[in-house]
C-alpha cells in the first residue's frame, strides 16, 4: 500500500473512530433552545450616541475604512521602478480595477472620471468581506478571563453582513447611475431610453412600467446579492462548526460537521468574498455605462 | 377544506416550511444555471483556447449574478419566517 493511500484510511479511519467514541460517551442528547443563532449577529452598543451608537459592525466599518486607505497610501508611496512582489500584486489589482471593471464597461471619459468611486467601491467591500473571517473580540455578550480582565469572547462577523452596509453601497451607486443618465440625456431623454427602440402604440403601456421596476430592482438586487452571500456564509460556518451539535444537543454531530465547516471557512474566504466584491463594483459599472448610452 | 387550510397556516408550521420551500426551489434553479454556465465556458474554451482568460472573467460574472437568484429564495423563505 503507497504511503498516500496509508494516510487517507488513517485519517478516515480517526474520524469515524472519533465519531464512535462521542456516540458512545456522550450519547444522544435532546434538543437545546436556548441558543439562537439570531444573537450571533445581534448589534451590541457600546457607546451610546443615539443614531450613531457605537457597535461592533461600526468597529468593522472603520478598521475596513481605515485598513484600506493606509495599505494603499503606504504601497503607492514605496513604489519603485523595478517593483517588488506586493507592488506587483498591487499593480494586478489595479489593472483589474480599471481595465476590466471601468474601461470594459464604459466608455473613456467616463472611465477616467468614475474610475476612482468604482476603485473604492471593491477594495473597501473586498476588505469588509475579508476581515469578517478574522476572529476578533467582539461578543460582548459572553466574556471570558483572563487574569482578571474580562474581555469579550472571539467571534466571526462582517460589516457587510448588517442589511444596512450593503444597502448604502447600493443605494449610492443607484443614486449615481441615475444622476449620470438624467446628466447626459436630460430628464426626459433619460425616461425615454428606459424604453427599448422598436416599441411604439399600445404595448408600451405594459414594457414601460416593468423597465421602471426594472430600474428600481437593480437596487434591491444588488443590497440582497451581497447580504445575503455574506449573510450565509457566516452562518453555514456557525452552524457546521458546531451550532448544529449544539442546538440538537448531539455531540458527535460537531466533529463529524466540523471538516465541511472548514472547508466552506476556506471556500468563502478565497472565493466569495473577492467575488462578491468584484460582482458589486462590476455591476455598478455596468449600471454607469448603460444609463449614459441611448437604445 | 378551507378550515383545515387556514387552520394549517394559522398554526406557524409554515414558517419551517416556507424556508425550506424558498431555499429549495432557489438551489434548483440555482444549480441548473449554474451548470449551464460551465458547461457552456468547457464547450468554448475547447472551440477556441486562446480565448481562455475573456471568457473567464465572463464566466465569474454569470456565475455570480445566477448564485444571487438563489440567495433571493432563501431571503423569500427567511422573510416568511420572521412574518410567519
Amino acid at each position: 500500500m503507497s504511503n498516500t493511500r496509508k494516510l487517507f484510511y488513517g485519517i478516515t479511519g480517526f474520524y469515524l473512530f472519533g465519531i464512535a467514541l462521542l456516540v458512545v460517551i456522550f450519547g444522544f442528547g435532546h434538543k437545546n433552545n436556548s441558543f439562537q443563532i439570531q444573537n450571533e449577529f445581534k448589534l451590541i452598543n457600546w457607546v451610546h450616541l443615539g443614531v450613531f451608537s457605537i457597535n461592533r459592525a461600526v468597529v468593522y466599518l472603520f478598521i475596513a475604512a481605515i485598513l484600506t486607505i493606509a495599505t494603499m497610501v503606504w504601497i503607492a508611496n514605496r513604489m519603485q521602478q523595478r517593483p517588488n512582489k506586493v507592488q506587483t500584486a498591487v499593480e494586478v489589482l489595479y489593472s483589474l480595477m480599471r481595465d476590466n471593471i471601468t474601461r470594459g464597461n464604459m466608455d473613456d471619459s467616463l472611465a477616467a472620471k468614475w474610475f476612482p468611486f468604482l476603485g473604492a467601491l471593491f477594495l473597501f467591500i473586498w476588505y469588509s468581506n475579508l476581515i469578517g473571517y478574522l476572529p476578533l473580540p467582539t461578543n460582548s455578550q459572553e466574556k471570558f478571563n483572563i487574569l482578571g480582565a474580562h474581555i469579550p469572547s472571539f467571534a466571526l462577523y462582517a460589516a457587510t453582513a448588517n442589511i444596512s452596509v450593503p444597502l448604502v453601497l447600493a443605494a449610492v451607486v443607484f443614486v449615481v447611475f441615475n444622476w449620470e443618465g438624467i446628466r447626459s440625456q436630460g430628464p426626459i431623454g433619460y425616461i425615454k431610453s428606459l424604453i427599448p427602440s422598436g416599441v411604439s402604440g399600445g404595448i408600451l403601456l405594459l414594457i414601460f412600467p416593468l423597465e421602471v421596476i426594472s430600474t428600481f430592482m437593480r437596487l434591491l438586487s444588488l443590497t440582497i446579492r451581497l447580504f445575503a452571500n455574506i449573510l450565509a456564509g457566516h452562518m453555514i460556518i456557525l452552524f457546521m462548526a458546531g451550532g448544529l451539535a449544539v442546538i440538537l444537543g448531539l455531540t458527535f454531530l460537531g466533529w463529524f460537521t466540523l471538516p465541511f465547516g472548514i472547508l466552506i471557512y476556506l471556500f468563502e474566504l478565497g472565493l466569495v468574498a473577492t467575488l462578491q466584491a468584484f460582482i458589486f463594483a462590476t455591476l455598478a459599472a455596468i449600471y454607469i455605462g448603460g444609463a449614459v448610452t441611448h437604445h | 377544506m378551507l378550515t383545515h387550510i387556514v387552520s394549517f397556516a394559522a398554526s406557524g408550521v409554515g414558517a419551517g416550511l416556507g424556508i425550506g420551500i424558498g431555499g429549495g426551489l432557489g438551489a434548483l434553479g440555482a444549480g441548473v444555471g449554474i451548470g449551464i454556465i460551465f458547461g457552456k465556458v468547457i464547450e468554448s474554451v475547447t472551440r477556441q483556447p486562446e480565448m481562455r482568460d475573456e471568457i473567464t472573467s465572463i464566466q465569474w460574472l454569470g456565475f455570480a449574478l445566477t448564485e444571487a437568484c438563489f440567495f433571493y429564495g432563501l431571503v423569500a423563505g427567511l422573510l416568511s419566517y420572521v412574518l410567519k
